[in-house]
């Protein structure tokens, strides 16, 4: 009795595995889309740079201050960055002074001469360290600026 | 219960082994072309209807001939050239190179593959994100679709997924085909232990750096798609380890040892993906009754998957990838696919009916896309 259960089980499972092959292709795009609403299916800030939190409009461009990412598996990290986007219509060299943690005091300034391709910041918080990231991207141009807590 | 088969007994004739083939030839059919034929790119539907008729073929063939992993493997292969060359191409028309840049990282354009998923893990449980600069769920290779496909497949298949759905797979495959005889015959068993140390080892630093360190320092296949734009002495360690691997692990080593030594020792997935096979319900059984102890299938077993204490013990690891190669090996038909609960011995026929269909539609379909497009592009050129 118990055999014939176990291969009417194993018999019905495989059935079953028929059956979600053959859903599978067509169901993709909505089983993707189910998926992606799932609560950690989000990319960390340590690769989307973290959410915005000021954006400064200029006459033909727009720069975007993200806020602070520390983050790390359980707890936050001693260092970390802070992302800068600029997009738009965007001139040769770019000079701006960032207040990234809007204590109404300049962080550090930053010069970028695209092309060059050089970077370079002063630093006015002893927080600011080094810049990680300089780079042109599809919308204008990136900088990630290492940060210490 | 068909427990007396002998090999000869797992062809069919012409005609049912048509009647088998239907099924798949009118689903890979509405896949394939999307239940009409599109005469306006005679490219795109002359490739399409080389691929409808290649992938077609070799289920016949498996079928008519009784042989399953000499048809698996012409597909296996051409899946995994055609999405490198695929990939390799687009990469070329958009980036004009294989590299990717800082800025394309920062613009999470990177197509996700399935090898990060055991890195991704432990990140996602802890940080509730996904430590991959790639797209959630637009474009090509979104994480979503590639989750899903692979926590489907491997449910359904175990690691089967290695050997029916792993679009790197083929090439070390394809490689261990070269020679006909192995130079390098015996490898201590404990190896096959392996990608569970690396499991473990990449697991633990992706969570620790919220890093995908395997891809980022060790994948061989980025020789094959996509790698970081060498722009420093740390990624060009990156590159000379990672081609390195890819010389040793999926070109040289499966040429002296006929078997799939990237899959055997180094790829993590293929750990999960063995454990995976404890859930599925397809296995490839040993009927002791029949079997002869020639170990013809310990000899040919592409991932050290079975031992002769395994066969004396009439039963596979959880390494086995039911690729097929100790089923065609066997003379006596003793070693067959099987489900589980199924005994040893009984519904041969049955048993390999399903998985065939099961994990053939799912390499087809899979694969279908970059087949096409490889085949397309092949046209364009020649013609």
């Amino acid at each position: 009795m118990k055999k014939k259960v176990k291969i009417v089980a194993g018999i019905t499972w495989a059935f079953v595995c028929l059956i979600l092959i053959i859903i599978l292709f067509p169901g993709l795009n909505s089983f993707s889309a189910s998926t992606a609403k799932l609560p950690f299916m989000k990319i960390n800030p340590n690769y989307t740079g973290g959410e915005v939190a000021n954006q400064i409009v200029a006459e033909s461009c727009t720069l975007d201050i993200r806020k602070p990412v520390f983050d790390g598996l359980f707890k936050e990290r001693k260092n970390g960055f802070v992302q800068l986007d600029w997009r738009g219509n965007l001139p040769g060299k770019i000079v701006d002074s960032i207040d990234f943690d809007h204590d109404k005091k300049i962080d550090f300034c930053i010069f970028i001469d695209r092309k060059q391709l050089k970077t370079t910041i002063d630093q006015f918080n002893k927080n600011v360290k080094n810049i990680i990231i300089s780079t042109p991207t599809s919308y204008g141009w990136s900088v990630r600026v290492g940060l210490r807590k | 219960m068909d427990n007396t088969l002998l090999s000869s007994s797992l062809n069919k004739s012409f005609g049912k082994s048509l009647l088998y083939t239907l099924p798949m030839f009118l689903i890979t059919f509405m896949f394939m072309t999307g239940g009409r034929l599109n005469f306006s790119d005679p490219y795109s539907l002359l490739a399409t209807l080389i691929a409808f008729l290649l992938v077609n073929i070799l289920y016949f063939m498996m079928h008519y001939s009784g042989k399953t992993d000499r048809y698996r493997v012409v597909l296996f292969i051409i899946f995994a050239m055609s999405l490198s060359f695929t990939l390799i191409k687009n990469m070329i028309a958009i980036r004009s190179s294989m590299s990717f840049s800082q800025a394309d990282v920062l613009e999470c354009k990177i197509p996700f593959c399935h090898l990060v998923i055991p890195m991704m893990i432990i990140p996602a449980a802890f940080t509730k994100s996904i430590i991959f600069p790639g797209s959630i769920l637009n474009g090509f290779a979104n994480i979503s679709s590639m989750v899903v496909l692979w926590l489907v497949a491997t449910i359904v298949l175990g690691r089967g997924f290695c050997s029916w759905g792993c679009f790197y797979g083929g090439w070390d495959d394809g490689f261990s085909r070269i020679r006909k005889r192995p130079v390098i015959k015996h490898i201590n068993e404990i190896s096959r232990w392996m990608p569970f140390a690396v499991l473990f080892m990449v697991a633990l630093t992706a969570a620790l750096t919220l890093v995908p360190t395997y891809c980022d320092w060790i994948c061989p296949f980025k020789t094959v798609t996509e790698f970081e734009q060498v722009t420093s002495l740390e990624s060009a360690s990156k590159a000379a380890i990672f081609i390195s691997l890819f010389g040793g692990l999926v070109v040289v080593l499966p040429i002296l040892t006929r078997k799939r030594t990237q899959c055997s020792f180094l790829c993590p997935l293929g750990a999960i993906n063995s454990l995976s096979n404890k859930v599925t319900p397809f296995t490839v059984k040993v009927d002791r009754e029949v079997c002869n102890e020639c170990f013809k299938c310990v000899e040919v077993c592409p991932l050290y998957a079975l031992s002769r204490e395994d066969i004396r013990a009439g039963k596979v690891s959880i390494f086995c990838s039911k690729c097929g190669k100790c089923v065609d090996a066997c003379t006596k038909n003793a070693i067959h696919y099987g489900i589980k609960g199924v005994p040893a011995g009984h519904l041969k026929n049955f048993s390999r009916n399903l998985f065939l269909f099961v994990s053939f539609l799912f390499l087809a379909i899979f694969s279908a896309g970059a087949i096409i497009s490889s085949f397309q592009s092949l046209l364009k050129l020649v013609f």
